[in-house]
């Protein structure tokens, strides 16, 4: 361990001072969420003679902000939920089972994740009008799923090659069943890999904008970021209010990522450097 | 016996297929189809056209000042996000405590919706009242609405919204890398800055690269921040490929000419992959 | 077998999943007959539609309107309604249109036909400029509901201090705000204030250009831009404005909103702008009470008038509805003479109804509305055409990019012309 000089000490807090600056721009959207409106559109000063919460009581009081949060929460569990059942199967399809092409399957798949999706937002455009799921939860579903699956598919497919497969063959000697040592033996090591690969698809489906935008048109299913996008002002823009919401819309992703940074880092590790 | 048990493990690949051949597979060949059409739903319009769309792009000015644009903000943001990721790694490093804070600090701006840092920077960006100009003694700079600042603009705001990424990726590896070489490099006799240039950068290098490559890949799809920041103004300074194309295809309902634009960003993508794929299996990192 | 029981989970989970989400859709509408009627936030000092919504359902028991807001720009309005209307299933029944979407939205087939539901002469007290932005194909689609006409504001009080009568020509204009400003050695007062961002705002500022050169937008062909020559020479005017200082650099960015509150401040001579405006001025407390005029926009020619555009919106009832007779029944009563008063009279907009002008309790209220009605009689509409929007949305870029300096306005032009002819020629086939 290298001892702590005063200097030490002086530098780590410079450079946590700095990373303190990184975040100023949202800092500064968190002051403006609770500026009284008559201080908005003043500065100097930076701070505020009060703190208010009236710009997010305007904000939850139009209930188009709070149908948008429930919105945008339902189509993030249940894509989470879709996107890893049909990925964890898949890729476990992928490891344990000698398919045929499954080096070429697994390419298409991780290639699948350099996708752009605005190329198959005309055709999913007509294909959801087609099938009469124009602005509902589960046009966005499907689109979100879409877009999570090949990414949690490469994830779990390379946390599952870190499981030995000769856990299972020992647990089938001892008389269990394929689904039972799946159960069993391989979901509980698997753990750590399904909880990076969900945090990082409902952060997707969280922020997704796009499809989002494009296949809803009402507050029925319209998630968070389109709603903050179509704000609506009546004279000015209404810069508080638009600052409560956007923190309101923070909340969930920020507070996941901090809490499970682990995670996070896990996943993203898992699918970069296993090249 | 093989047989069987391929079987089952196609059926258990089956839904993950399905959805992702009807979801993005047909559509991505439907995309191909509908770029060759002149379609105009709105009029009824449906005809095939052939390369109409094509021939049209090859020569639309608006279209390679899309393509500019693109070129230019990837090429800006990834070159900025890499040196500020691998300086913010080498920083967070070196901290002996406070680590998970400054982390958690940087990785605010990584989780942010792209449509909340578009409407943060907006903020910032107000002439008036922005934060930034007053940070900079009062200049009245119109960020947004000056052709020669807003894809400036634009960068900064992506850069700071996706630089943690590279951050992370570099700051994961440096934890991984033994103390004994840096004991080693100390007793060969290397100084600070040697110790950096000749064993933190090279064992970086893997990592980098292929954080660039993500971060590349990402920037030339990117759409939601210059889509709600600048709506591709003023005067198509800031609007991308992508923004062409989702204006073709949604304000102008020429399903056929914006499902072109898309089909030109699915190649470019594609062919960005793809060579950086063949950089990084020629330096061996990939297999 | 083992194979059968994991496939028989996975439809089991698949099957659970599908189901929730099929619940989290919305519910269809239920009750008794609910119109919904979609309409943007009507500007003023207070919101006329509920109550006018009330009293319908008083006058019509059995009949449940629901009221619901477009979003705040006319670009995201049109979005809205189009992926909506073209879906095929568009959830309200009465929408408020622009009145340049509604040659496009017939022609597309969305709108209820109202010609057979119309009285004769029913319109005949409407602008017919209103009446006829309504009309597509000899058949009436739409009911006008409120009008606007583009005029000029001035500062009459600083034009009486110097002896100035309202502008006849831009070249009047321009001398009035150099003496102006000289005079005044104030260097906050800007001269000419008009709409030039990226927006449908900007297309009426230009068009109001063309036809005071005396050229126009299209031709009886369609084609955009017949005079090319002289749609370069209004750019450049334009441009010229901004460079010679004599309108600030950031109407390059500027709407309806961002150049009113700086004219209501009196931070400036002259304002381009709606009628909407006028009260607003006259509003107690306004730095500018009783120091504005109303006159028509100034020409190039002393020979060729300069019409205003003029604008304004429709009430249409969608195709698809259920409940035709009572949708366009409440389409009726909205934009009938009694609403229309009442919303003229809460709200900041101006009446379809030319009568209602010169109604002494309005004029009360609005003084300056008898001025209003002479400047939209002489106003112009833009041209009616189902390809309206389309030309106007491609030609906005163009237009921006001449009026900032990124483009030439000869290259404007012409990349204006090649990109129209590409999009038109697939629709005229």
């Amino acid at each position: 361990m290298r001892p702590v000089s005063p200097l030490g000490r002086l530098r780590d807090g410079l450079v946590l001072v700095g990373f303190a600056l990184y975040a100023t721009p949202f800092l500064w959207q968190l002051l403006t969420a609770f500026k009284p409106e008559a201080e908005l559109m003043v500065l100097p000063p930076l701070l505020p003679t009060r703190l208010t919460w009236e710009h997010f009581r305007a904000v939850l009081d139009q209930s188009v902000m709070l149908r948008a949060l429930v919105n945008s929460l339902g189509v993030g569990a249940i894509t989470t939920a879709l996107a890893l059942a049909f990925g964890l199967f898949g890729a476990y399809g992928l490891t344990r089972y000698p398919i045929p092409g499954k080096g070429l399957l697994l390419l298409l798949v991780v290639g699948g994740t350099a996708f752009p999706q605005i190329a198959t937002v005309s055709p999913l455009y007509l294909l959801l009008r087609a099938l009469g799921l124009r602005d509902t939860w589960l046009a966005l579903i499907l689109a979100n799923t879409s877009f999570a699956l090949p990414l949690v598919i490469w994830l779990l497919t390379g946390f599952l090659q870190e499981v030995p497969a000769q856990l299972e063959e020992a647990a089938a000697v001892d008389g269990a069943s394929r689904p039972r040592a799946f159960r069993w033996i391989v979901l509980p090591l698997l753990a750590p890999g399904l909880a990076s690969a969900a945090l990082l698809t409902f952060l997707f489906s969280w922020n997704e904008f796009l499809f989002a935008y494009t296949f809803t048109a009402t507050e029925a299913s319209r998630t968070v970021p389109v709603a903050l996008a179509l704000f609506p002002g009546v004279f000015e823009v209404p810069w508080g209010d638009i600052a409560a919401a956007s923190m309101l819309a923070s909340v969930p992703p920020v507070v996941l990522v901090i809490m499970l940074q682990r995670y996070l880092v896990r996943g993203l590790l898992g699918g970069a450097l296993r090249e | 016996m093989r047989d069987r048990r391929s079987w089952h493990g196609l059926l258990l690949l089956a839904p993950a297929l399905l959805t992702l051949g009807a979801l993005t597979l047909y559509p991505t060949v439907w995309v191909l189809w509908l770029s060759l059409q002149r379609r105009v739903p709105i009029f009824d319009v449906h005809r095939f056209e052939g390369i109409g769309n094509y021939a049209f792009l090859a020569t639309d000015p608006r279209f390679w000042k899309a393509a500019q644009v693109t070129v230019l903000f990837t090429i800006a943001s990834v070159a900025l996000e890499a040196v500020g990721g691998v300086l913010t790694a080498l920083a967070l490093r070196g901290q002996r405590w406070g680590s998970r804070v400054a982390l958690s600090l940087l990785l605010l701006a990584w989780a942010l919706p792209s449509v909340v840092t578009a409407k943060l920077f907006e903020w910032l960006y107000n002439p008036a009242v922005g934060l930034i100009n007053f940070v900079l003694g009062g200049l009245p700079l119109n960020w947004l609405g000056d052709p020669r600042l807003a894809l400036p603009g634009l960068i900064l705001a992506d850069v700071w919204r996706t630089m943690p990424f590279v951050t992370l990726l570099c700051y994961a590896r440096l934890l991984a890398i033994p103390a004994e070489i840096y004991e080693a490099a100390q007793l060969d006799g290397a100084g600070a800055v040697a110790t950096l240039t000749r064993v933190t950068l090279p064992l970086l290098r893997r990592i980098l690269l292929i954080a660039v490559l993500f971060r590349t890949l990402d920037a030339v799809r990117s759409f939601d921040l210059m889509f709600v920041l600048t709506g591709g103004g003023p005067a198509g300074t800031t609007e991308t490929l992508t923004v062409y194309a989702y204006r073709s295809l949604f304000q102008a309902v020429q399903l056929g000419l914006g499902s072109a634009v898309g089909v030109v960003v699915f190649a470019l993508v594609m062919l960005t992959a793809w060579a950086y794929l063949r950089a990084l299996r020629s330096e061996g990192i990939v297999a | 077998m083992k194979l059968c029981r994991s496939a028989c989970w996975l439809t089991l989970v698949i099957g659970l999943v599908l189901i929730v989400a099929a619940c989290a859709a919305p519910p269809d509408g239920q009750g008794p007959v609910t119109l919904v009627l979609k309409h943007a936030k009507i500007l003023g000092p207070v919101d006329p539609i509920p109550r006018l919504l009330a009293q319908f359902e008083a006058e019509h028991p059995g009949i449940r309107v629901k009221a619901e807001v477009l979003p705040w720009t006319s670009d995201e309005q049109r979005q809205f309604l189009v992926i909506n209307l073209e879906g095929g299933r568009p959830g309200f029944d009465v929408m408020m249109l622009d009145c340049i979407w509604v040659p496009e939205f017939a022609r597309a087939g969305w709108l209820l036909d109202m010609t057979p539901r119309l009285a004769r002469d029913e319109l005949a007290d409407d602008f017919p400029a209103a009446v006829e932005a309504g009309t597509w194909d000899q058949r009436t689609w739409a009911l006008p509901w409120f009008m606007n006409v583009g005029l000029l504001y001035y500062r009459a009080d600083l034009l009486r201090r110097y002896h100035f009568d309202p502008p006849a020509t831009h070249a009047e204009m321009l001398e009035q705000i150099r003496v102006i400003r000289a005079g005044e050695r104030n260097s906050k007062l800007e001269g000419y204030l008009w709409q030039g961002k990226q927006y449908e705002g900007l297309v009426v500022n230009v068009l109001e250009g063309l036809w005071a050169a005396g050229t126009s937008l299209l031709d009886e062909h369609d084609r955009v831009f017949p005079d090319a020559g002289r749609a370069e020479a209004v750019l450049r005017e334009l441009r010229q404005l901004i460079d010679t200082g004599a309108s600030p650099a950031w109407v390059t960015a500027a709407d309806e909103e961002s150049t009113r509150r700086p004219f209501g401040n009196g931070e400036a001579i002259f304002l381009r702008s709606w009628p909407y405006a006028a009260d607003l001025f006259e509003r107690s407390g306004s730095p500018v009470q009783g120091k504005v005029g109303l006159a028509p926009l100034p020409r190039d020619d002393p020979r060729r008038p300069a019409p205003g555009s003029t604008g304004g919106a429709h009430l249409a009832v969608t195709r698809q509805t259920r409940h035709p007779a009572e949708a366009f029944a409440l389409a009726r009563f909205l934009t009938s003479a009694p609403a229309q008063r009442a919303m003229t009279a809460s709200g900041a907009t101006k009446p379809t109804i030319m009568s209602l002008y010169h109604d002494p309790e309005l004029v009360r209220l609005s003084p300056s509305l008898p001025r209003i009605h002479d400047l939209t009689l002489a106003g112009r509409s833009r041209p009616v055409t189902p390809y309206y929007v389309m030309i106007s949305t491609t030609l906005q870029p163009e237009l921006s990019a001449a009026l900032v300096g990124v483009k030439t306005p000869e290259r404007s032009v012409v990349d204006s012309r090649r990109r129209l002819d590409f999009f038109l020629r697939g629709l005229r086939e």
